[in-house]
């Protein structure tokens, strides 16, 4: 070992006490900071496996859209794919994927369990597989295919609500239905949805459901749709609200496209028309989904966030932008961001004190060891031997308090993920994922402890290797 | 071999000013001298005149404001402060008055300190380390720590210390400065057999007489001035000179 590192080593052996309460408290910094990214990567796995079904990593809508139209009420974007074109022209590593959205209400009519509300997003299957991979989520039945019935045309009956009420029957007057079709639209479901209406919810059944047709309005379609998968985010309750149908589909029934067809009025009833299949414009679009490249790590998934909506923004002013963490903050407020604030302001001051406190030592140990530095600069050390000797102890104290940090943490996580201790996510995720730290998240913990004790020990150390060496010998005292 | 003729450290017109509160001090004024291998030179005079820092400057821990110090030829105002710590831990030896030995290592570890300095190999410095301290008669304390020695023992340690490097000079300030008379008096003999028999140059200050007479060599310092240089073993007479010009001397 150099002479450095030695009396390095033995100053901190000398002072042993304070700087194991140094090291100590620098240490457990490092764990709130790497059980907080662990955290966050729980986090992001859950945002990953729930939020982003509904927003990838950016959502663009009409700028008179609002947060809470992201649930199936946004108004239309007629030139949905010149925006996305635009995009991944301007950013070729985003990929973008135009949804079609709206909500939809079944169970009217069945006696034995309730009406209930959902919101239907309509996904090109290829695009969608960039961005958001619905595909990968079935637990039961199947994905769309491509004999799939998606335009079928229909005589779906458009109904204007005056006022609040039930919405009617799907048979009226002499009881002649309305609408007879046999290829009913492949629709896939969540799976909560199937628990909470086993009867109603099932891969096979056809159901009848109401559309809604206009973004904020009162007009409806009555459609029928077929089961032919369930699937499963992760998080309940966007799991029994939303289901996922072909965007052409939608596209037809909302009438996205140039219909042809016959209308004709029932009084007292509504007007309705039926047409055959429609030459549906997928230019036209509700959403846009975004989905960014991989960032390089996952310290700020927040501000990696705001980054791409920063990104888009420059590409299509004028759109509103909306992220996964908009949403988040939407449904659960902001408590993680303060949160999260807090423990990287408080771990930030404790680090600054520990640093301070590092500098304090050290320079009460230049002046008590003046006479000692004195005698080693007699002896032939260079300055920067007696430079090195303070760093040094920074280097010992950095390192052991970001090991001790890292032990800690592990220690902790292991603990944590063997009592399989479920963290509950705001939306009542109960997913089967662990506390788990990635390779940066653990290199700045030890990176950080380290360069804050190295700059703490700079001062000190750039005075003691100063000190003129008979000066040196003249002053201090020797603790013999 | 060395040359006799050749000093082994010159001081040729060396000043030396501080300025302390806006004052200038001459601590050394204009001084020249020689140390050739083997000497055993005493500096004496009275407080203020300079020792010390006559020391300093001899052993390079210190430079001078004017004039030159040459270490075997060798002008140093010509090197870096680098090149000068490495020739001060390679040519010269220090005991310092106190002692100086660091608390929390042992005796061997003090005495092998600075060869480690320098880059000397741990093992070898060891094995000398320990023949050098049963040479100054403590070799049996090697493995205990400085702390638990007593004073002449410390001092004893800090010359074998001083010896580790072979030096070519050894300069001792105050050597028995913070000892008793007995232990003063063997301090005193052990340096004066390593000059007898080992022919250690020795260099060292005292202020007190009954210790500069162990000197051969007598350099006496007035007012950062040499005044007497004397090879000759009269001591009593340079100090009589030395007290008629200056009263307060050794009261």
């Amino acid at each position: 070992m150099s002479i450095s590192r030695s009396f390095a080593w033995g100053e901190i052996k000398e002072h042993k006490f304070i700087y194991a309460i140094i090291i100590i408290v620098i240490g457990l910094t490092m764990t709130s900071f790497i059980l907080e990214n662990a955290y966050l990567n729980y986090m992001m796995q859950v945002v990953n496996d729930t939020t982003k079904t509904l927003t990838a990593d950016a959502v663009i809508t009409s700028s008179d859209c609002n947060i809470r139209d992201l649930y199936g009420t946004q108004p239309t974007i007629e030139n949905a794919r010149e925006i996305a074109d635009r995009i991944e022209r301007a950013l070729p590593d985003y990929k973008t994927a135009i949804r079609v959205t709206a909500q939809a209400t079944y169970g009217a009519g069945i006696s034995s369990e309730a009406v209930d509300g959902c919101t239907i997003q309509g996904i090109d299957p290829d695009e969608d597989e960039k961005v958001t991979n619905i595909k990968d989520k079935i637990v039961e039945g199947r994905f769309f295919e491509e004999d799939d019935p998606i335009l079928r045309g229909h005589t779906p009956l458009y109904i204007e609500v005056k006022g609040p009420g039930n919405l009617p029957d799907f048979t009226y007057g002499s009881g002649q239905r309305l609408f007879k079709y046999d290829k009913p639209y492949p629709i896939i479901v969540g799976a909560t949805a199937a628990k909470i209406h086993p009867s109603i919810i099932k891969v096979g059944n056809v159901l009848n459901i109401f559309v809604s047709t206009s973004g904020r309005g009162t007009k409806y379609a009555a459609v029928t749709v077929k089961i032919i998968g369930l699937y499963e985010s992760g998080t309940p309750t966007l799991d029994a609200m939303i289901w996922f149908m072909h965007a052409d589909s939608l596209r037809e029934i909302k009438g996205y496209g140039e219909i042809k067809g016959k209308e004709w009025h029932i009084p007292g009833v509504g007007t309705f028309r039926g047409f055959c299949p429609i030459d549906v414009d997928r230019n036209m679009g509700d959403t846009i989904l975004v989905k960014a490249p991989e960032p390089l790590h996952q310290l700020d998934p927040i501000g990696q966030a705001e980054q791409v909506k920063e990104t888009l923004a420059s590409v299509v002013p004028g759109m509103k932008i909306f992220s996964w963490h908009d949403l988040l903050v939407y449904a659960a407020g902001s408590m993680q961001d303060v949160v999260t604030i807090m423990l990287w302001g408080s771990m930030g001051v404790t680090l600054f004190l520990c640093g301070a406190a590092i500098k304090y030592v050290m320079d009460s140990i230049v002046i008590r060891k003046t006479r000692e530095i004195g005698s080693l600069k007699a002896f032939g050390a260079r300055d920067r031997t007696i430079f090195k000797i303070f760093l040094y102890q920074g280097l010992f104290i950095g390192s052991l308090a970001g090991i001790l940090g890292i032990l800690i943490s592990v220690l902790v996580m292991n603990i944590i993920n063997w009592y399989g201790i479920s963290v509950q996510f705001i939306a009542g995720t109960q997913l089967d994922i662990g506390f788990v730290v990635n390779w940066l998240t653990v290199l700045v913990a030890l990176i950080i402890p380290i360069l804050l004790s190295i700059l703490a020990a700079s001062l000190p150390a750039k005075k003691a290797s100063m000190l003129p060496p008979v000066e040196a010998l003249r002053k201090g005292e020797m603790s013999l | 071999m060395k040359n006799k003729k050749m000093p082994l450290i010159e001081l040729k017109n060396v000043s030396k000013i501080y300025t302390q509160y806006g004052t200038e001090v001459v601590a050394l004024d204009n001084v020249s001298l020689k140390i050739f291998s083997g000497e055993f030179v005493s500096i004496i005079g009275p407080s203020g005149s300079g020792k010390s820092t006559l020391l300093h400057c001899m052993g390079l821990l210190d430079r001078p404001t004017k004039g030159k110090v040459f270490i075997e030829n060798k002008d140093t105002s010509k090197i870096t402060g680098k090149e000068i710590a490495i020739l001060r831990g390679k040519k010269i030896g220090f005991v310092f008055q106190n002692y100086n030995l660091i608390p929390r290592l042992t005796v061997m570890e003090n005495v092998i300190l600075p060869g480690l300095i320098v880059g000397e190999d741990k093992q070898k410095l060891a094995d000398k380390a320990l023949e050098l301290l049963e040479e100054v008669g403590i070799k049996h304390r090697a493995q205990h720590k400085g702390v638990h020695l007593s004073g002449g023992e410390q001092q004893r340690v800090a010359i074998a210390r001083a010896l580790i490097n072979d030096p070519i000079v050894v300069i001792a300030d105050e050597p028995t400065g913070a000892l008793d008379s007995e232990s003063s008096r063997e301090i005193m003999e052990l340096l004066t057999r390593l000059n007898e028999e080992r022919k250690v140059t020795i260099v060292f200050v005292s202020h007190d007489l009954d210790i500069a007479r162990y000197g051969k060599r007598n350099i006496l310092l007035k007012d950062g001035k040499i005044i007497r240089d004397s090879y000759e073993s009269r001591l009593s007479e340079i100090l009589k000179e030395a007290s008629k010009t200056s009263k307060e001397v050794w009261g």
